[in-house]
């Protein structure tokens, strides 16, 4: 048998691939294995949203990071940094986007309110029926399409293996842990669990119980249509989000949930649900009526697992010597790449920039849910 | 949320014991055997009448016209799903664009009620003049197929046809348009439209297909069976004496004036279907051409279907029993769309799918077993028939070269060969990969034009094969304002509870 | 050559780009155009390139043109679009600029 490697990532997606590169630097020998193709489940099935106005309060700082990395990124990864806006099209709704975008700035955000007025200026395309809106200068926007060249190419050059199309069947402990794919087995002397939404079944298989569940957000796209939008749109609610991409084709999410498959296949969690993808549609047009003459091309589900407290497990796995877990990072594209950094560290033995997020937490369960 | 505010969105439901997507001649004979049985039938269909692809009708434009075989047997058809006017329900220019399978509550409340599927619907959300939904507990997939082009230099030149594309000018609106005509491509479909365009007086500049003589030689005994076809394709072969017909010959690049077709360049090819020797050019102002038919799976695979590789079946096919019988409850494949088999076998098929589904309608397995055993055999025989013309309409492996590295192979995002091959070159090495790379299938055609290609590519540059992606809903590009009505006033929209603080 | 005989509805007259375009009333706008000799209906979106009907069955979506109903603007495919008098579209060749 050959010589273990270091660590073994299972699952290729933004936060294994990135704690894989943070620890290859630190001078690890790290393997990724993939069970479908690298960074293609919910790491390029989402709508490719860097908008600081929809991350959790609590998250901020990391999402600051990680959107300043998604810049780095630049052009390979689509990276469009066109600013935002946060509409509310009822009072109500404007009490809640006051309320939350406030927090949010406090939190470090550069959000600010702007008039109605101003909205329609900058975006003659948008409704006139706004109530209130707030603007965010570092919004935007990558092409969640490229995850997977991005991370195969940096996986390539840090001259990190992977493998992709290889499910985990099995996992078992002596001195090192034994990972058994349907090609082979792969010996590694430390795992991590980055297995995204999938994080329930993979760590059953080391007997540990996480408490995941996974949401199934439909996103769709239109045909392309003639300039509507040049900048990243969100509603008070965070029930949408909608963006031109260069192509011409208009992006439109909003975390609709889809039904969840009964048997998750490698690239998706659940089906798209008619129903909610008509709400979702539906206050789309509200919001950009030039949609009206657009026709739609296609929807999708991506998917996110998340905790009972909606805040991430990233740290040591529970019970398990040398094993780790990384997941549930709400907001994952745009935390991701720096979450990555964090675990790679933590795995290394330094002390990470900013606080993790131990799984072995009391979850309490998010009272406003 | 109060009851109504959710269902505030939701289209009008339509309730059916079956449900049937196509009306060509297996969904049609699915629907009349299913009717036969006692079926309620829900019969949704893009077309303004039944008949498919193949038995395609006269649009309303032509008041007289001689008949021809596939006009009368549309017409018969036609004729008699409107006998079952009570129970087939036609809807037809409608367009199905989502399929779910969901529980049914008022099922679920009957206690009593405990017949197989029972607890289960098939939910279809139709694009139609007035969207609505269809719900039924059967459904039958019979969506045929589509035109496969192997792509060579200037094949998206206005004026360059799908074969296929112009059997459906000439069956629906009699059309031959102006100027020199050329036919190419592979098996019987090229003589087919050649003769049909001689039949309403267009200008045939040539002939060219892949085949040779020997190929059509080879054809003979499976064709044997079907002496009436045979006789009618000599019958074509008299009508064309005059036109010249170039055996083993493809087109290998289409050149334009003013944005219309004006020139083709055309090469003999060797024993591998490469294009070998000199390049001949003639002018020509269309082009007809094809190399086969693809089973248009993408409604399978939204039902929820696999995929398998069966070459002789046309490509990639639905996952299914051998006798055709579902994998997933109360779902029916039948006709070309679970591989090509040709017309005369998807009738058979459509009436062996309607006979499953009468069985699994009434839970009782045995109930149609006797009429579906007798069409096992007429079934074989007109498969074996099908098949032929399958392989004769094959591609020969070698007409891969006619894709040259500069050609369109992705005509919606106008990729290239070499985009293809530069994507690879990055290890993206499935189909997935490659289309979140370059776009590749991401278009308004939904990669039904470009994913046989691709996959060539993949498998000359890593060696393997990989299955097309995912069907996604919409099945076809459908307006925003037909999926999603406005709501009369924003409060009407069911929004939920925000995301989380 | 043995032309067979056909009987079609009396002429309309339909509009691509304003462009007067005979037509027999109920057939598809996609035979009236070429029939008119129209070929050329769209630009590629990518490269700008000429394109027109290639499967003219629903499924390609290059003979896309756009139609103007009551409320709103969109494309269809001239393929199933049926012809009648005053029939406005324009094509999608704006794009490609």
């Amino acid at each position: 048998m050959s010589e273990p490697f270091d660590i073994a990532i299972i699952g290729g997606g933004i936060m294994g691939c990135a704690t894989a590169l943070r620890l290859a630097d630190g001078g690890m020998a790290p393997i990724v294995i993939e069970q479908g193709d690298i960074g293609r489940g919910a790491s390029s099935a989402n709508a490719g949203t860097l908008s600081l106005q929809i991350k959790r309060v609590k998250l901020m700082p990391y999402a600051l990071r990680g959107h300043a990395l998604w810049e780095s990124f630049g052009q390979a990864v689509g990276f469009r940094k066109t600013g935002g806006y946060t509409l509310a099209f009822t009072a109500q709704e404007a009490e809640l986007l006051l309320e939350r975008q406030r927090l949010k700035a406090d939190a470090g955000a550069p959000i600010r309110f702007i008039s109605p007025p101003e909205v329609r200026t900058a975006e003659p395309g948008l409704t006139e029926r706004i109530a209130a809106a707030s603007f965010c200068p570092a919004d935007g926007f990558a092409n969640s399409l490229l995850t997977g060249r991005f991370y195969r190419t940096r996986l390539g050059e840090a001259g990190i293996p992977y493998r992709t199309g290889s499910p985990v069947r099995a996992i078992s402990r002596d001195k090192t842990f034994a990972i058994t794919t349907p090609g082979e087995i792969i010996t590694a002397r430390r795992v991590l669990l980055a297995t995204g939404g999938w994080l329930q079944s993979t760590a059953r298989l080391l007997g540990v119980d996480v408490p995941v569940r996974t949401r199934i957000n439909t996103v769709s796209v239109t045909e392309r249509a003639p300039p509507l939008l040049s900048s990243q749109v969100g509603h008070a609610t965070g029930l949408l989000t909608l963006k031109q991409k260069d192509n011409g084709t208009v992006l439109i999410g909003g975390g609709w949930q889809g039904h969840p498959n009964k048997e998750p296949s490698h690239t998706s969690m659940g089906r798209v649900n008619a129903d909610t993808l008509r709400t979702n549609l539906a206050l789309a047009r509200y919001a950009l009526p030039g949609l009206d003459q657009t026709r739609l091309l296609r929807s999708w589900t991506g998917f996110e697992g998340h905790t009972p407290d909606f805040y991430p497990l990233a740290g040591a796995l529970p019970g398990v010597k040398d094993g780790f877990v990384l997941g549930c990072v709400r907001g994952g594209y745009t935390i991701g790449p720096y979450m990555g950094q964090l675990m790679g560290d933590f795995i290394l033995g330094r002390e990470p920039e900013m606080p993790l997020f131990d799984p072995a937490r009391t979850f309490m369960q998010d009272s406003s849910l | 949320m109060p009851p109504n505010k959710s269902l505030f969105l939701r289209s009008t439901i339509t309730h059916a014991d079956v449900a049937i997507i196509g009306a060509g001649p297996a969904g049609g004979h699915a629907a009349l055997c299913a009717a036969e049985n006692g079926l309620s039938v829900a019969l949704i269909d893009e077309q303004p009448e039944p008949g498919g692809q193949v038995w395609r009708q006269t649009s309303a434009a032509i008041l007289a016209a001689p008949p021809t075989p596939e006009s009368q047997a549309g017409k018969a058809l036609a004729a008699a799903l409107a006998r079952y006017g009570a129970t087939i329900t036609h809807h037809a220019d409608a367009r199905v664009w989502q399929i779910e399978r969901i529980d049914d509550d008022a099922s679920n409340r009957k206690s009593s009620n405990k017949k197989p599927g029972n607890r289960k619907l098939w939910q279809l959300e139709i694009a139609a003049q007035e969207p609505h939904t269809v719900q039924a507990r059967a459904l039958i997939v019979a969506t045929g197929a589509y035109e496969y082009v192997q792509p060579f230099e200037g094949w998206t030149i206005p004026g360059v046809i799908g074969l296929a594309g112009a059997t459906a000018l000439l069956k629906q609106d009699l059309l031959v348009p102006e100027g020199d005509i050329v036919v190419a491509g592979t098996g019987p479909l090229v003589f087919y439209v050649a003769a049909e365009i001689d039949r309403l007086g267009g200008r045939l500049a040539a002939i060219m297909t892949v085949n040779s003589r020997k190929d059509w030689l080879g054809a003979l005994p499976a064709m044997m069976g079907r002496t009436d076809l045979l006789r009618r394709g000599l019958g074509w072969l008299t009508r064309l004496r005059r036109v010249p017909i170039h055996w083993r010959t493809a087109i290998t690049r289409a050149h334009a004036h003013d944005n219309h077709l004006d020139a083709l360049e055309y090469r003999a090819l060797n024993g591998a279907g490469t294009p070998h020797g000199g390049t001949h050019k003639i002018k020509a102002a269309m082009l007809c051409i094809g190399h086969g038919l693809i089973p248009d799976t993408r409604a399978a695979q939204l039902a929820g279907l696999n995929l398998s590789y069966a070459p002789a079946l046309g490509g990639w096919v639905p996952d299914l029993d051998p006798d055709g019988a579902p994998a997933i409850e109360g779902l029916f494949v039948c006709g070309d769309g679970r591989g090509i088999r040709g017309v005369a076998a998807a009738v058979l098929d459509g009436q062996r799918a309607g006979l499953q589904a009468t069985a699994f309608m009434r839970a009782d397995s045995q109930a149609t077993q006797a009429a579906q055993a007798a069409l096992v055999r007429p079934y074989a025989r007109a498969a074996r028939f099908g098949q032929a013309m399958t392989a004769l309409s094959s591609l020969p492996a070698g007409l891969a070269a006619i894709t040259t590295p500069q050609t369109i192979v992705c005509r919606c995002e106008s990729l290239t060969r070499q985009d293809i091959q530069d994507e690879i070159d990055t290890r993206a090495h499935t189909h997935q990969a490659i289309k979140a790379g370059q776009r590749a299938g991401m278009g308004p055609c939904g990669g039904r034009f470009c994913h046989k290609v691709i996959g060539q590519i993949l498998k000359a540059c890593t060696g393997t094969t990989s299955p097309p992606p995912p069907a996604r809903p919409p099945l076809r590009p459908i307006p925003l304002t037909t999926l999603a009505p406005e709501p009369a006033r924003y409060e009407d929209l069911p929004l939920g509870k925000p995301t989380p603080l | 050559m043995n032309k067979a005989i056909i009987t079609r509805t009396p002429k309309v007259t339909i509009y691509l780009d304003q462009t007067p375009i005979p037509a027999h009333e109920g057939e598809r706008v996609l035979t009236a155009l070429l029939r008119a000799g129209i070929w050329h209906l769209r630009d590629a979106p990518s490269d700008g390139a000429p394109r027109g009907g290639f499967c003219c069955m629903g499924v390609c979506q290059e003979c896309l043109v756009c139609v103007q109903d009551q409320h709103h603007k969109t494309c269809i495919e001239s393929c199933r679009l049926t012809a009648y008098d005053g029939l406005e579209m324009t094509s999608l060749k704006i794009y490609a600029s």
